[in-house]
């Protein structure tokens, strides 16, 4: 963390167009071979930021400086030996393979007449093959995927050779598979070639777990800027998108959607990650959801919390405690349908099999995802176990019975 | 590589089926050849080998002056000017990221032809006749100036490419109005030739307008074809041009002025001519199968020549002893190679 790392940086930087100030004190510090994120809601002010870094647009005021330089002072030429930039816009050039397409990146580095040395070549070759796309090198540019496209465009940043590549929502209209194929190689950008990578994203749960840093934007401001583990807390996500119906879980780096809680409540006995499924089926059919007793290191637990359901929870332990047990049990009495997850009894959770047992002494119907021995609910409602072989049949045996 | 180039037939770019230099000296050879056919052809048949004699000793014969001062210097001014306007419509179609666009089609010759009807048909000329192929040559460029700065303020405005034609057609119907009222009030005797040469004919060329053609015309082109680099920059795009170290703001004024400036020269001296700027770029692009300006350039330079020699040889023989506007040859072709090309979806708006 010394400062002599330091790439880019803006002090005071104010950005925006001619009329209107779209960002204001911004200071930063982009540290060398890092991946960098800027997170924040549509209309924020992502692009605008990237943009000025990039020189496309100049600063209203403050300063940014490249290398220790101040950025305003580089020739054109230089700064495109230094950083280079995947865009939004479409690019749709006829007539050029994938290869001619990488080597106009080539640019600042080839003679006035833009002729390919040895050199240049390689530099194009290693490009392709840095981005998997050794084997589109001979296809037409405008014939291939957005995904394909995509890695392309990259390439072409890359034959820049720049120390600095910045992207606006390189992963915007992907498929799931080069979404995850495209960050990891940009990730890979950073570790093997030192390159400072800074990307406007829109994927939270991708960015917390490729950036080394991340810078949250909002409301013309930058609302937070640092380690994705530090800034990125549940409170902090939630207000930046203005979630109201889903939650960012920090532990688990992922969101989870809310159910609307306007059905039948159900109490699920769950355990190990058995639950979490069957939680958020139940919450996209807009059941309310009360569980337990969960250890709080379970997954389920983690799961249940970002859904909002209610958990009674305990320290992990052998066993579970009475008071955890008691207090579930006065729980399940409040809810229409206890399901069970099929969760393992013999462990650590044997005691929560009691919450069963109670539930048909209580009356309450049970839906059973195990092959569940009759034996244990002994004395039980047997009349109300239905027995589910899938946790997705859930729903459809709520409506039935 | 050339494994997995084999593996995808179909998407892959086709190469030439000859080398580029084979297709450049077939080029070469057929530019040649139209301006000999053009120079033997004509209304007064002259035997070839009569033809050579001249052409080696000038005399003071009449034949002598039909080919030295009729034929050959219409020759040159088809090759050269077709040359020039197809280069002008390449720009054009690098510059606006556009390929239905040329000199014609965004009205760059309308204005080009308002200004010179301007000249041609008020009493300006009267004072003025001494310098007359001058005075109407900046006449036209500055028309070509003024239409081009009208589109492109519009285009930087709006960014749908059916909206730049539309802007580009309207400008090229308001030059017209203007032109027409210009031609009803003028007198009888301007009004001919100023009719026939809005035809557009490489008729009645002299040597004098050729050397304009060659020095204007000639510079413009080694300046364009030493930017051919930054011009395959320009195909992504001003963003990414910018991003690769290019000073967009002086090559983008630079690419219209040149354009503009090869489509006004051209249309002052012969006349307003449609579709050779829009169609020939994309004949190069696909007999080169090449999007690479460096081959574009020269490349268009002499198919446009060819192109456009030999509409002019069709518009002079084919209704002989009646000679046809070279603008009803050229949108003989053109129009259909534009059609063919929104059809084959190889152009998008």
């Amino acid at each position: 963390m010394r400062a002599t790392n330091t790439v880019l940086s803006c002090q005071n930087l104010s950005v925006g167009y001619k009329k209107s100030t779209v960002l204001s004190g911004i200071n930063l510090d982009f540290e060398a071979s890092q991946f960098i994120s800027l997170l924040g809601p549509n209309g924020a002010g992502k692009t605008t930021l990237l943009r000025t870094l990039s020189r496309h647009l100049a600063p209203i005021s403050g300063n940014i400086t490249l290398q220790g330089r101040p950025l305003a002072s580089i020739r054109q030429s230089e700064l495109a030996k230094v950083m280079a930039v995947v865009l939004t816009d479409k690019v749709t050039p006829p007539l050029f393979t994938a290869f001619q397409f990488v080597a106009l990146g080539r640019y600042p580095h080839t003679d006035f007449l833009g002729r390919m040395g040895k050199r240049d070549k390689e530099v194009v070759a290693r490009s392709l093959s840095a981005v998997n796309a050794e084997n589109l090198a001979h296809r037409e540019f405008t014939n291939l995927s957005d995904g394909e496209k995509q890695k392309i465009l990259v390439a072409r940043a890359l034959a820049q050779e720049p120390q600095v590549l910045l992207l606006d929502e390189p992963t915007a209209h992907l498929d799931l598979k080069h979404r995850v194929e495209v960050m990891s190689i940009l990730r890979n950008l950073c570790a093997t070639q030192n390159i400072t990578v800074i990307a406007s994203l829109h994927d939270v749960d991708i960015a917390a777990k490729v950036s080394d840093k991340v810078v949250l934007i909002k409301n013309g401001t930058i609302t937070g800027w640092g380690a994705p583990e530090e800034v990125l807390s549940s409170s902090d996500v939630a207000e930046l998108y203005d979630f109201d119906s889903a939650c960012f879980n920090s532990q688990l780096g992922s969101i989870e959607l809310r159910g609307e809680n306007n059905r039948e409540k159900i109490f699920v006995v769950g355990g190990m990650g058995s639950g979490a499924s069957v939680f958020r089926i139940l919450a996209k059919s807009g059941y309310q959801i009360s569980t337990g007793v969960l250890y709080n290191n379970d997954l389920d637990c983690y799961v249940a919390e970002s859904l909002g359901c209610k958990c009674a929870s305990q320290v992990p332990s052998n066993s579970i405690n009475n008071t955890s047990l008691d207090q579930a049990m006065e729980e399940m009495k409040n809810c229409d349908w206890v399901i069970d997850t099929g969760f393992d009894c013999t462990g650590v959770y044997k005691n929560n099999l009691q919450l069963l047992t109670g539930a048909c002494r209580h009356g309450k119907p049970v839906i059973s995802l195990g092959n569940r021995d009759p034996q244990l609910f002994v004395g039980g409602h047997l009349a109300h176990i239905v027995s589910l072989a899938q946790a997705s049949e859930l729903p459809a045996a709520l409506e039935r019975n | 590589m050339s494994e997995t180039a084999s593996t995808m037939p179909f998407t892959t770019v086709k190469p030439s089926i000859l080398g580029l230099p084979a297709i450049f000296c077939l080029l070469l050879v057929a530019a040649c050849a139209v301006v000999v056919l053009n120079v033997c052809t004509g209304a007064v048949a002259i035997p070839i080998p009569h033809i050579w004699n001249i052409l080696l000793h000038p005399d003071d014969t009449i034949i002598s002056s039909i080919i030295w001062d009729i034929r050959l210097p219409r020759a040159i001014a088809s090759v050269l000017g077709g040359g020039f306007l197809a280069v002008s419509g390449l720009l054009l179609q690098v510059y606006f990221r556009n390929p239905i666009v040329g000199p014609f089609i965004l009205g760059i010759s309308s204005g080009a032809t308002l200004m010179v009807s301007i000249v041609m048909l008020t009493t300006l000329t009267i004072r003025l006749q001494i310098m007359s192929p001058i005075i109407t040559t900046l006449a036209a460029i500055v028309g070509a100036y003024s239409v081009m700065f009208i589109v492109v303020s519009v285009a930087a405005k709006v960014k749908s490419g059916v909206t730049l034609l539309i802007v580009g057609l309207m400008m090229g119907y308001l030059c017209h109005s203007v032109t027409a009222v210009l031609t009803a009030l003028a007198e009888k005797e301007q009004i001919k030739g100023f009719i026939l040469w809005q035809l557009g004919s490489f008729s009645g060329f002299k040597w004098g307008e050729i050397q304009l053609l060659l020095i204007l015309g000639g510079g413009l082109l080694i300046l364009i074809y030493l930017l051919s680099k930054p011009l395959n920059a320009m195909l992504l795009g001003e963003e990414y041009a910018l991003s690769m170290g290019i000073n967009i703001n002086r090559f983008r004024i630079f690419i219209l002025l040149s354009a503009c400036t090869m489509a006004g020269l051209i249309t002052s001296l012969a006349g307003p001519v449609a579709f050779i700027g829009l169609a020939v770029p994309h004949m190069a692009r696909m007999i080169f199968s090449s999007s690479d300006n460096r081959i574009l350039i020269p490349a268009t330079l002499l198919l446009g020549g060819v192109v456009t020699s030999l509409c002019d040889f069709i518009a002079r023989t084919i209704m002989s002893p009646v000679e046809l506007p070279l603008s009803a040859i050229t949108a003989l072709f053109g129009a259909p190679i534009v059609i063919s090309l929104l059809m084959k979806k190889r152009v998008q708006l």
